[in-house]
Parts: C-alpha cells; sequence; structure tokens
C-alpha cells in the first residue's frame, strides 16, 4: 500500500524500528499516523459499536508485535493485515445474524443474455451519490455492506473501500487472488443493484 | 472471434477491469461492448459503485474514542501522561 507521508516526517520504517526499540514517542506517532484508517477499516469489517475494540485491540497487538516486524511488506500493508486480523476475531465472536440475501439485486437478463434494463435504468447507479442525500446513503451504505455475505463482505471492504491490492487481500484473507476477484465481483454486482433500487429503479 | 453476449459479459468485468483476462476474450468482451449501449451503461454503474461505496462510508474518527485510545494505549505500556 503506498503511503503519501511529507519527506520532513520520518518514514514509517524509521518510526517502527524506533518504537521497536522503546521509543514511546515514536509508537505515539504511529498511533497517530493509522488511528483514522484502522477505525474506517474496522467500522466497515464491523460496525460502529465494535470498531473501537477492535482500534484498541490493532494498536496493543502492533505494539506487541513490533520487535518482530521485520520489514519483509511495507508497514503499512503489516499494520493493516493486523487490523484485518483483529477485526474477523471479533466478528467471529459475536452471534451473526443470518445473512440476508442480496440475490435480488444481481442483473436480470432475458433467455438470450440481453440485458434486460434499458441503457438509462442501467447507468442510474452510477448517479446514486448526486440523487440521494447524503446523510441516507452513508446510512443505508453502511447498512448494506453489513448485509453482504461474510466472505463477500471481507474481499470488497479490502479491495474496494480500502483500495488494497488485489494480492494484498488475497494474502491478508488467505485465499488466492482469483477467489478475491470472484468475491469482489460478486459482492460490486449486488451492490451495484442495491444503489440501483435505492434510487427507484430495478438493478 | 467468439461472440459473448451481455450476461457472459458481465462475467468476465472483474478479470477484464484487473488486467487478468486473456487476449481473446478481452477482444470480444471489447468487441460486444462496442455495440452494446446496456453494457456500456452496466460497466459505469459497476465501476461508480466502489467508490460511491467508499465516499458514503469513510468515517472520521471521533475526537473522545482519538483520546480514549490515547489513553488505553498508555495505561497497556504504563507510560505516563506526555506534557506536551
Amino acid at each position: 500500500m503506498s503511503m503519501v507521508v511529507p519527506t520532513a516526517e520520518p518514514s514509517d520504517e524509521t518510526l517502527a524500528a524506533r518504537a521497536a526499540a522503546g521509543d514511546d514517542r515514536a509508537f505515539e506517532a504511529i498511533v497517530e499516523r493509522y488511528q483514522g484508517r484502522v477505525y474506517r477499516l474496522a467500522c466497515r469489517l464491523t460496525s460502529d459499536t465494535d470498531a473501537p475494540d477492535v482500534l484498541q485491540d490493532t494498536f496493543l497487538l502492533v505494539y506487541r508485535h513490533l520487535p518482530s516486524f521485520r520489514g519483509e511488506s511495507q508497514f503499512g500493508t503489516w499494520l493493516y493485515r493486523i487490523a484485518t486480523n483483529a477485526a474477523l476475531m471479533l466478528r467471529r465472536a459475536r452471534t451473526r445474524r443470518p445473512a440476508e440475501s442480496l440475490e435480488a439485486f444481481l442483473p436480470r437478463f432475458d433467455a438470450q443474455g440481453v440485458h434486460l434494463a434499458t441503457p438509462a435504468e442501467l447507468q442510474v447507479a452510477s448517479r446514486a451519490d448526486e440523487l440521494l442525500d447524503r446523510q441516507a446513503l452513508a446510512d443505508k451504505a453502511r447498512g448494506v455492506i453489513a448485509r453482504l455475505p461474510d466472505v463477500y463482505r471481507d474481499a470488497f471492504v479490502l479491495r474496494d473501500l480500502e483500495e488494497m491490492s488485489t494480492a494484498d487481500v488475497a494474502h491478508a484473507l488467505g485465499v488466492e487472488p482469483a477467489t478475491v476477484r470472484q468475491r469482489v465481483h460478486r459482492a460490486r454486482l449486488m451492490l451495484r443493484g442495491y444503489l440501483s433500487d435505492l434510487v427507484g429503479v430495478k438493478p | 472471434m467468439k461472440e459473448i453476449a451481455c450476461a457472459s459479459g458481465v462475467d468476465l468485468l472483474m478479470d477484464y477491469l484487473e488486467g487478468v483476462l486473456s487476449a481473446d476474450l478481452r477482444s470480444a468482451l471489447d468487441a460486444h461492448v462496442a455495440g452494446c449501449p446496456r453494457c456500456v451503461a452496466f460497466i459505469a454503474s459497476y465501476r461508480e459503485t466502489p467508490r460511491i461505496l467508499r465516499e458514503a462510508t469513510a468515517t472520521a474518527l471521533p475526537a473522545d474514542l482519538q483520546a480514549s485510545l490515547r489513553a488505553f494505549l498508555r495505561a497497556q505500556r504504563s507510560v505516563p501522561p506526555a506534557e506536551d
């Protein structure tokens, strides 16, 4: 994952080395730099309620494991992997309500495999953010992502919302890149149809 | 060249956009989309979906959580509060 860090600031790797050597200010600088991103990831993978716990777990794990960070991956990638695992661990500990089906939002075709909807109808989801109230869309977006089956949710959140590379997502989730692509694709299809439905058009 | 319909084209989209589709399937999809306004419209919305949801779920860390995280981590490390 590429990070845009001003040149005057110490690099992640420099901070990590200092923090591992016991420099508390360096550790706090790492927290400062990543807390917003970890919180956002935690909200997307769990919920607003669980995100604070994920945030705490993540940085405690980072602190404990800093001495074993060897720089084999970028520091940000390493930290994101810890945050992802912390979120997934916490989610596993929760009783899951059964996932509601989002199959109804998949695209529909006629017997010849031609899209049933018109071009105008097919395009409308791409303007969902212009057509819907910002806060309403934010609420609906959080809700529908939580409704995705877990395997689709995880792949979609990491690949499309956190913009990790497919290879990094595959590594973080312990699956093949082709599996990540298949899951992200399925999630995109459902979510695209959902956005379309939100603005009142059949997917 | 193999002809494809909208439905099979949709199945290939992710691999197409990630650049891992074979050359013959890529050409077949390009040929189909060039003559299919429905697929052009569908692909536009398929590509925009991640961006719309990314922006809609870009939650900022509340200041009180930031403070409690800092206090939690200090307690865990038994570090006295900084004077700054």
